[in-house]
Parts: structure tokens; C-alpha cells; sequence
């Protein structure tokens, strides 16, 4: 196993002032086990400060610094060079924004625009369940959290989104998909008209093609796919049912 | 079914390293995984069945003049054209064998996907074969009657299960339609093949054809087929269309324009079907 190994990244960039996009090559040479947000701190640091790019908690919990490497989504705080060199097979990597909404500048898109898909479905309890009489938190078993468990575990990196064969033209997306879905399999949750309406939609579910993409790229290893199919199954209960 | 997954299982881990480094193949493979790749294959040979059938259905409009029909279909009996048509089978049986696999993960919970994609290429090779070995042999005799009563016995059972499977669902009649027409033409549209190939003038000679088509059934059968496959593919081109136009009226003038020409061709093919 090499300690160090000179990489070569040819990165996607943008700049909203004169609106002008360039693909910048970058040569550094870099230990094995630092992740690709390291690598471009490192450029920030040692060579070109003026690189924008976006991270958070840079521990695979936030889904801010998910990009494009070598044409898959994934987050770049998780991925290390070691890692990267073995799955691609080189070491030159291509790095661009994802494609799930306008880019602002280099790496960072407009999370906020992308998020609005996830805003459609309400990703939230819409309405809850009574409590108890004594009024105590509404506590869900593990048997009932089994079946969704995995599916709360989305950070919304968008990834899947940006893997999809459906595009994003209209189409809600596999994480709003799954937000919705997490709330219907959710006991707490009262209000299962609305949501199924959204997924029944003709941005819903009827636009998945099952490539199951979404479920490959996942970094939190969501079998997404799955999820979509028990809506389309019918597991949730339909549209027009009375409540 | 054990053997043939251990001789599919070594096939495989002999062709997909191969088809891996394949160029276009390569980059999707690995960033989106098999399905996704499969998943492009099945829109691929959507496509070029759409293309086909529309095709076909212009090529049997000359049935009106049974002459005209007699003289193009020589060109029809040619080696290239002999190939062309055997080589039609891999599209057909993998559309067929792969929209199966989909209706089985998204309606009957299958979620052994790989064990579906192995299975679904075995037979598709075995399928191909078969169908090629047919038209070497080229000399079978079967009532149209009977083969089609058999077919449509067998069809009629994907279908009423599929149907069962998604209908109470709140899933868009347009989407519940594509699977049910998919479902009847799983096993309608290979069976077709099958039948166009057991002797060369069952498809070739306008007389047979004209014939064959006398028949209250088989005019039935003819009939649900082009309007089946018809409402498929145009479905299908639909659903891949809007995966590509953002904006509503773009949506709905494609899905005017894609109905309205697969209306014509409705027309044309029925109108066929009941006037020769
Ligand atoms: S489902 Fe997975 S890939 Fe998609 S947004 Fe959630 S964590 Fe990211
Ligand atoms: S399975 Fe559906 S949602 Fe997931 S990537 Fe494929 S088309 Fe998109
Ligand atoms: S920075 Fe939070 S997931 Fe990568």
C-alpha cells in the first residue's frame, strides 16, 4: 500500500460573475487515508484559494459536500484517496457539482432550490397522533421502526437524486420520495391522504423507473428503490381512501 | 433451476468483467450500477421496437393490394433480412423478459434482483436460440387457430394476476394500463415471433396472411395486439420524454403528438384487420 500518491484533479468550476465555466486541473500529492474535502482544503491552501466548495460536519451526517467524482455522486468527506484510487482504478479524478440544481460557484450548488422538492412533500409530521392520557411522548416499538428504519437514516445528500435515470424535471426525486414514505410508515403519523396524493402525483412514483440507481450511489446505503416500490405495491393504501 | 444459475453465475463472472471495460458501459457500471445500465438498455430497445412496430404495421398496409404485399415481402427473404429478423428476438425477449422483472420488484415484492437479471438473460439467450433454431427448420404446420387459442390461454393468466396485483392501487390508470398491456404482451409478442417463424409463407405470402385473417379470433387476437402495443410504447415514449421536458405545455404537446400518431397507426392496423 502506497503512503502518498500524486493525484491529478481536474475540477468542475463556475464563476457567477462572468458567468464563465472551466474545467481547472490540479496536481497534489497527498497521503492515502485523507478525504477528497482534504484535498480541496489543500488546494485552498497551497494553491488556489479562490476554489469554492461546500462541507459541514464533514462526518457523512450532513450532505453538504456531496459531488461528482469521476461521474458518481457521493460525499466527499467520506471518501478517502486509498479508497478512491482502488474503486476507480486511476488516479485522476474529475470532480463536478451534482446536477440537482443550479450551480453558484465551483462545487456548491443551490441546496436551497434543491431542497424545495423535499419541501413539497412535507417532510415533517403533518399530523400527529394523540398522546397518551398521561401525556407522555408518543413512543414508537423497535418492531414497528424496523420496517423504515434504514429509510430515516437519509441525510438528504441528494446523490440519488443526482444518479437518477429520471432526471429532475418535474419529478419530486427518490429522497423527497422517501422523506414522504418515511412519514407514512411512521405510527405517529395521522395525515395519509395529502401525503399519498403528493406520491401518486404525476411527479411521483409513476415516474420512477426502477434503475435503481438511487440505491447503488446512497452513501447511508438506503436501499431507496425498495421504499419506492412498496408505494407503488400499494403498501401505503391509496389516494381516495377515507381516513 | 439450480444448474442453469451456476452455468448463468460462470457466464457472468465471465462476460461482466469484459463488458465492464466496455466504454459506455464502463462509466455507468460502476457510478450507477447494473440496473441502471439494464435500465438503459430496456428505454434503448423501447425505442427501436416503437420504431419497428410502426414500421411493421406500414409494411402490412400493403396487404390491401396483395400483389404490392407479395412483391415487398421478397426483399424480405433475403439472408440480411432473414438475420435482421431473427436478431429481432434480443430486443423483443429482453424488453419482454426485463419489464417482467420490473412488474415483479414493483408490484410482487421480488427483491432478488440479481437472481431476476441472471434468469432474465438466460432465457433470453435461450429464447434466441430456440427462435433461430425455428427458422432453420422453417417447415412446421400449426392451425393459427390453435397456436393463438393456446397463446391467449397463457396470456390471459400475467395478465389477470398483474391486473389483481395493481389495480386497487393509487398508482395513474396511464401507469396501471402499461403494465397490464405489458403483462399481455410478455407472452403475446414472443409467441408472435414464435408463430411468424414456424414456416416462411406464414408471414411472407399475402394469400396465408389474408387467409389468417378470417378468422373472428384470430382478427381478435391481431386487433388487441396492435392496440396493446400501440398504447406501450406510446406510454413508454411519454414517460421518457418527461424525463427530458421541464415544462408543462412541453409535456402535453408531446403527449398529444406521440397519441395522435399512435392513433393513426391504431387505425390503420384495425382497419386492416377488418377490411382484408
Ligand atoms: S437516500 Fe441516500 S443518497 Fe438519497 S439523499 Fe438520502 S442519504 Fe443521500
Ligand atoms: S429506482 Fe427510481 S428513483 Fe431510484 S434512481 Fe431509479 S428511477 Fe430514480
Ligand atoms: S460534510 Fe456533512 S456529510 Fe460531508
Amino acid at each position: 500500500m502506497e503512503e502518498n500518491y500524486d493525484l491529478t484533479l481536474i475540477i468542475h468550476r463556475y464563476d457567477p460573475d462572468t458567468k464563465r465555466s472551466w474545467k481547472q486541473t490540479y496536481h497534489l500529492n497527498a497521503g492515502r487515508i485523507l478525504r477528497f474535502v482534504d484535498l480541496f482544503r489543500k488546494i485552498n491552501e497551497e494553491e488556489d484559494p479562490g476554489l469554492a466548495w461546500n462541507s459541514s460536519c464533514e462526518h457523512g451526517q450532513c450532505g453538504s459536500c456531496s459531488v461528482k467524482i469521476n461521474g458518481k455522486p457521493l460525499l466527499a468527506c467520506e471518501l478517502l484517496v486509498e479508497n478512491a484510487v482502488e474503486y476507480f482504478g486511476t488516479t485522476t479524478f474529475e470532480i463536478e457539482p451534482l446536477n440537482v440544481a443550479p450551480v453558484i460557484r465551483d462545487l456548491v450548488t443551490d441546496i436551497e432550490k434543491a431542497y424545495k422538492r423535499v419541501d413539497k412533500v412535507k417532510p415533517y409530521i403533518i399530523q400527529s397522533a394523540p398522546l397518551s392520557e398521561k401525556g407522555e411522548a408518543y413512543s414508537i416499538t423497535p418492531d414497528e421502526m424496523a420496517p423504515y428504519i434504514n429509510a430515516t437514516r437519509c441525510i438528504n445528500c441528494f446523490c440519488c437524486a443526482s444518479a437518477c435515470i429520471s432526471s429532475h424535471r418535474g419529478f419530486l426525486g427518490p429522497n423527497a420520495m422517501l422523506a414522504s414514505i418515511v412519514r407514512l410508515m411512521d405510527p405517529r403519523e395521522m395525515e395519509k391522504i395529502e401525503r399519498l396524493r403528493v406520491l401518486y402525483s404525476d411527479q411521483g412514483v409513476c415516474r420512477c423507473h426502477s434503475s435503481h440507481a438511487c440505491s447503488f450511489v446512497c452513501p447511508k446505503e438506503i436501499d431507496v428503490a425498495h421504499f419506492i416500490a412498496l408505494a407503488k405495491e400499494g403498501r401505503f393504501g391509496s389516494k381516495s381512501q377515507k381516513k | 433451476m439450480a444448474i442453469t444459475d451456476s452455468v448463468i453465475k460462470r457466464l457472468e463472472m465471465w462476460i461482466l468483467p469484459r463488458l465492464a471495460q466496455t466504454p459506455v458501459v464502463s462509466i455507468y457500471a460502476g457510478t450507477r450500477g447494473w440496473p441502471f445500465v439494464i435500465a438503459w438498455i430496456h428505454r434503448f430497445f423501447g425505442i427501436l421496437l416503437v420504431i419497428y412496430v410502426l414500421f411493421h404495421i406500414y409494411t402490412l398496409s400493403f396487404l390491401e393490394t396483395p400483389a404490392l404485399f407479395d412483391h415487398k415481402m421478397k426483399f424480405f427473404r433475403f439472408f440480411l433480412f432473414v438475420l435482421l429478423e431473427w436478431l429481432l428476438a434480443i430486443p423483443v425477449i429482453f424488453h419482454a423478459l426485463n419489464g417482467s422483472r420490473l412488474v415483479l420488484y414493483e408490484s410482487f415484492g421480488f427483491r432478488k434482483d440479481g437472481l431476476m437479471i441472471r434468469r432474465l438473460l438466460g432465457i433470453s439467450v435461450a429464447y434466441v436460440f430456440f427462435l433461430g433454431l425455428w427458422m432453420l427448420l422453417g417447415n412446421q404446420t400449426v392451425t393459427p387457430l390453435f397456436f393463438w387459442l393456446t397463446v391467449s390461454i397463457i396470456a390471459v393468466i400475467p395478465v389477470y394476476l398483474v391486473t389483481g396485483k395493481i389495480w386497487k392501487t393509487g398508482m395513474p390508470v396511464g401507469w396501471k394500463l402499461q403494465r397490464i398491456t405489458g403483462a399481455f404482451l410478455l407472452i403475446s409478442i414472443p409467441a408472435h415471433l414464435l408463430f411468424m417463424h414456424l414456416h416462411p409463407s406464414i408471414g411472407h405470402e399475402s394469400d396465408v396472411v389474408i387467409q389468417r385473417m378470417q378468422n373472428t379470433f384470430i382478427r381478435f387476437v391481431d386487433m388487441a395486439l396492435v392496440v396493446s402495443v400501440l398504447y406501450h410504447g406510446g406510454y413508454g415514449l411519454l414517460a421518457i420524454a418527461k424525463d427530458y421536458l421541464e415544462s408543462k405545455p412541453l409535456q402535453t404537446a408531446c403527449a398529444a403528438i406521440i397519441s395522435l400518431v399512435m392513433t393513426v397507426f391504431a387505425w390503420i392496423g384495425i382497419r386492416l384487420i377488418l377490411t382484408v
